[in-house]
Formats: structure tokens, sequence, C-alpha cells
């Protein structure tokens, strides 16, 4: 009975008859389509099917018969008249017919140059968007925090003190290896260039300043962007898709509370503690070259950092955190709360959190580079 | 319907850790009916579904498909998940495609059509066709999963759960779309379900599931009849005499 999909057109008696053979099923039929296209105009009104010899049939084989009768000369209504004998042919022929629809057409999208254009509109949009979103977030974590100065039993510490150890401690031994990399690798180059006009000794300077005033603080800001904040917004965008912010809110705790105050506050706790760490691991890797290249001896070594490097440079690289800090927590919890409800909604705040929160690490420190530079600090 | 065996589940057992939720479990499931599985919560009837479909391996036992001829050939199954599980960056019309695309060589018209044809038969129109999931009802969703479990013509139909959290016309009408799927797709249906009206208006038989083995198993009626312990708690509640009532008077 089996046998690979096929079919005859017979011509008898006054109307053809489209005779099956084989099995007619959705692993099948992939063959059949362009044939029974064009055999469809020939299919005059009375035209039939004989089943008798039709092996297995499905829905998708029903509805690729009925769909050929459906195209032919006598249009959408053409009757399917069946002859012979099947176990499903008739019935399965009925629901196909029955539930026979037209596909929606798809949305169009612009295409080409008018495409271009309509997606950077588009896009333009979009950042406008965000800028307001992020800056009234700003706004109203500001609120919170103001309300929870001013009440302070309303702060939750267990979720501080948990988000310090995650977000903050764990990441200790990462920020002081990579800053100590970043100190040795600054200290070669000193070692080096500056040794071309025999002004090697002023490679301690050089580490010092760099590591004080701007790579401490904004190699720990850009490992949190990259460590926590993709952390922060996964973990408050799976809790809006699990509508577990909603649930807080109708149970009445504010998520502005619970979520984004604990986030905000441990980092504005943990993220100058990891800088001072940052910065002594560069200084510290800096030591090492300067000992082995330039044979300066760790005393010595110090010694020169307090007498030559004055404290104010580490005080302007401290003071940078608490602002990264901020806009780190700010960017992690606005971008988790926006999330919506596909995964694919997911996917893309996470990686705007990051990149948001880079690009405005960085921007932050060239606004603060050009205010110490007027201040004369 | 036929006497013929659809799905042979023979002496599962199934430990979670010192939890035992299935000892020595048997379950014949006829070819061509729509057969209800009850129990209370945490009896290990979505398990006892998983393991039957493939996805959990039970400790012991062993589930096999008599009426395939061939016994090497795996038989086609469509599973509906509780929550539908559609694959949420994909429309309607390409989630009900999705398993065509991997398992056919059809054109994409063709396939599309095919998808257009599930999607209606279990309800939904052209209309639904290019949203996502995350943009229509939950009633709606459910239809969505039953059409992508239709979409290569199973010959066993697995629901979990498949009117939870449907309103009750909703409910209805649903169950009246997988009965006459069941009837002109003849479908082997395995139904899992806490609805008592879905139990009366559509399942063919009812198997209880109580204290890890099937504790009773036959028409409504016989189940009904012959009910003991908790399964007389379950069909003689107040919940369980109006559903049968429902479906008597009217």
């Amino acid at each position: 009975m089996a046998g690979e999909a096929a079919f005859d057109l017979m011509e008898e008696g006054r109307a053809p008859v489209l005779a099956l053979r084989g099995d007619w099923t959705v692993d099948t039929i992939a063959g059949l389509e362009a044939d029974l296209r064009a055999l469809a105009p020939l299919l005059t009104p009375g035209a039939g099917v004989d089943v008798a010899a039709l092996g297995r049939l499905d829905v998708a084989g029903a509805f690729l018969i009925d769909r050929t009768f459906r195209e032919s000369p006598g249009g959408e209504a053409t009757r399917v008249a069946v002859r012979g004998q099947h176990v499903n042919a008739l019935r399965l022929l009925e629901a196909a017919r029955k539930s026979a629809v037209a596909l929606a057409i798809a949305p169009v999208l612009p295409r080409g140059f008018v495409g271009f254009l309509e997606q950077v509109g588009r896009a333009m949009g979009v950042i406008g968007e965000e800028i307001v979103e992020t800056v009234s977030f700003l706004g109203r974590t500001l609120g919170v925090l103001g309300r929870l100065i001013l009440r302070p039993t309303h702060i939750r510490w267990v979720s501080v003190v948990h988000v310090m150890e995650v977000a903050g401690f764990n990441a200790l031994p990462i920020v002081a290896l990579l800053a100590f990399f970043i100190g040795l690798v600054v200290a070669y180059l000193g070692a080096r260039i500056l040794g071309d006009f025999g002004a090697s000794v002023f490679t301690i300077e050089l580490v010092a300043f760099s590591m004080l005033r701007e790579f401490g603080v904004v190699i720990t800001a850009v490992l949190l962007a990259g460590r926590t904040n993709s952390a922060f917004t996964a973990e408050i965008g799976a809790m809006k898709m699990r509508q577990e912010i909603d649930a807080m809110r109708v149970i009445g705790i504010d998520p502005m509370e619970a979520l984004v105050a604990p986030r905000v506050i441990a980092m504005l706790v943990m993220t100058p503690i990891l800088t001072f760490a940052a910065m002594m691991a560069g200084l510290f890797g800096g030591l090492l070259v300067a000992w082995a290249e330039l044979g300066v001896s760790p005393a010595l070594y110090f010694t020169r950092i307090a007498d030559a490097v004055p404290a104010q440079h580490f005080w302007v690289g401290m003071s940078k955190a608490p602002a990264f800090a901020l806009a780190l927590a700010i960017i992690g919890c606005k971008q988790g709360l926006s999330v919506g409800g596909d995964v694919a909604s997911l996917g893309q705040r996470v990686t705007s959190s990051v990149v948001q929160s880079i690009f405005m690490v960085i921007l932050l420190d060239a606004v603060f580079a050009l205010w110490f530079l007027e201040m004369d600090w | 319907m036929s006497a013929e065996i659809a799905i042979r589940v023979r002496g599962i057992e199934t430990r979670f850790g010192a939890q035992i939720v299935h000892s020595g479990l048997d379950l014949d499931v006829r070819r061509g009916e729509i057969l209800g599985i009850v129990g209370p919560s945490g009896c290990g009837k979505s398990v006892l579904l998983r393991e039957i479909v493939g996805l959990d391996k039970p400790n012991a036992g062993e589930v096999s498909f008599p009426f395939l001829a061939d016994s090497r050939r795996k038989p086609r199954l469509g599973v509906m998940f509780q929550d539908g599980a559609l694959f949420s960056n994909l429309t309607l019309l390409e989630n009900v495609e999705a398993p065509l695309r991997e398992h056919t060589h059809l054109s994409h018209q063709l396939r599309s059509e095919i998808a257009g044809l599930k999607l209606s038969m279990a309800g939904l129109g052209p209309e639904s066709h290019h949203k996502k999931p995350s943009q229509i009802s939950g009633g709606m969703r459910k239809r969505a999963a039953v059409a992508r479990a239709l979409a290569l013509d199973p010959e066993l139909l697995f629901l979990d759960e498949p009117t939870a959290g449907l309103d009750p016309i909703a409910a209805e009408n649903f169950d009246r779309m997988t009965q006459e799927l069941a009837h002109s797709l003849e479908l082997t249906v395995f139904l899992v379900t806490h609805d008592l009206d879905t139990l009366h208006a559509i399942c063919d038989r009812v198997a209880v599931l109580y204290g890890g083995k099937v504790a009773a198993i036959g028409t409504i009626a016989e189940v009904v009849a012959g009910a003991k312990g908790w399964v007389k708690d379950y069909f003689s509640g107040p919940r369980g005499r109006a559903a049968g009532r429902g479906v008597a008077g009217g």
C-alpha cells in the first residue's frame, strides 16, 4: 500500500479524476507541490480525486489536495468529489477545507535607502527616550534615597550587604589583578620611553599619577559595568518577566526601595573600596617594574611617591568613584525594569546596560578631566 | 476507538531523592481515545507525561508504543506544555512552522500555508499570524501551542493542564476543540488535568494516579461507581458533583 507519493490525471467521461498513489504525508509531499500547482488549471468543475490506491494521508497532504482544487478554475468553493474507499481521506479533506484560511500578509518593512533612513530615525527616537527615561529614573532613585535617609529603618540592610558581597567583594580579586597588570604595563612604557630621554626615574611619577587619577577608578568602573551591571539587569529583568515585580507592587513593596535602593547603596559603598584596591595593586605593579628594571628599592619607591605626588591626585581619583557607582547602578537597575515580556528583550536590555554604563563611565571621566583641569586640581 | 494499545507503561518507578513519586506504575492508553489523567498535586502526573514523551528517564520500568508495526520507528508526538512554551522571539505562524522547517523539505509558501491551517484548526485566524506570544492572551497562547503540537500530524497528543487558567467559556471551547481535533485527526490524547468539567465532557476514560500507582481507571461512570478514599473525595466533593450534574443535565 505504501510507496512514494504520486498522482495521475485521468480523463474519464466528462470530468478529470486525480488518482492518488502512495503515502501523502508531511514528509512526502514536498516534491509534489509544483506539479500539482501546474495541474490545477486542468481540473475543470466536477473533477474529483480517486483515493482507492492512496496510502497514509495526513492533514498536510489533505491540505495540498484541497488547495489544488481551490486553485482550479472553479475557484475557492470547488467541491472535491471523492471516489474510492479510504480510512480517513474524506474526513481529513473536510477538516482541511473547513479550516482553510488565507495567510495574513506579513507586515512589510521598508527596504533600501528609505528603510535605512527610517531605522536611523527610529534609533534616534529610542536614544532620546532612553536619555529622558534614565534621567527621570535617576531623579526617582535620588528621591527614594532621600526618603530612606530620613527613615533609615526602611533600608533593607540584608539586601545591601548581600549585594555588597556578590557585586563588590567578589569582584575584588579580578579588579586588583587587572589593575596590577595595568600598573605593570604603564611602568614598562615609562621605563622604556622616559629612559630614551634619560628621565626613567620619572616612571614612578607616571605610574602614581595615572593609577591614582585615572586608571584605578576607570578600570574598576569598567569591570563593574561588565560584571555587575549585567547581573543587575538580568536579575531584575527576569523578575520582571516572571511578574515578580508586579507581585511586589500589589503586596505594597516598592520595587525602588526593595530592589534599586540596596543596589545603589551597595555600589556607592563598594566602588570606592574597590577603587582603592585597584590603585594599590597598580602601584604594586609599578613597584615590581621599577625594582627589576630601574633598580629602585621599594622603600625609595614609596618615599618618591610621597614626596613627588601630592595627595590631591588620590582624592581626585577617589572622588569619581561614587559618581561612577551611581551611574552604573542606575543604568543596571533601569534597564532591568525596562525588560518586556519576551526573552529577546532581556538579551537586548543586558547588552544596552553594559554598553550604556561603559559609555557613561568614559563620558563622565572626560567631564571630570575637563572640570579638574579648569579647577587646576 | 479500538482495543489496540497506543502507549503501554509498565512498572515505572520514579524517585527524587527520598521522595517516591511512582512505585510500579502500569498504564495502558488505547489508540484513538482521550484519556484524562487526574490525581492530587504532586502525584507525578506531569512527571509521567515527561517520562512517556522521553524528556525524563524513570528510575525503572519501561514505556512502549505497541501500535507501531515497525517497532524501530518512534511515534510522532505533539506536546502542549502548561504555559504553552511558545518560542517568544517568533511569531505564532513561525512557531508552528518551526517543527515543519526542521523536519520537512516543504517550500516556504506551502509550509506557511500548512502552519496557517493548523492555527485555524486550533481556532486562531489570520489576524494572529504575525503576533508574538507576548502580545496575545493566555487562552490564545494555549491554542497556538496546540497548533504547534499538531504541526507534524502527531499520532499521540499530550496536553498538560490545557484548561488551567482559562475562563469557563474559553475552557469549554478548548475542550470542544480538543474533542473535534481528536476525532477528525484520529489522535490519541493523553490529557493531564484538574478540570472536572473537562473529564466529564470529553474524556473517553479517566485514570486516577494516587500513591504512586494508577488507583482507578475506566470510564468516568465506572471510576465514580467504584470510588474509594481519595478518589471518592475527588469525584463526590461539591465540585465533582456539580461537574457531573452539568454533563448529565446538559
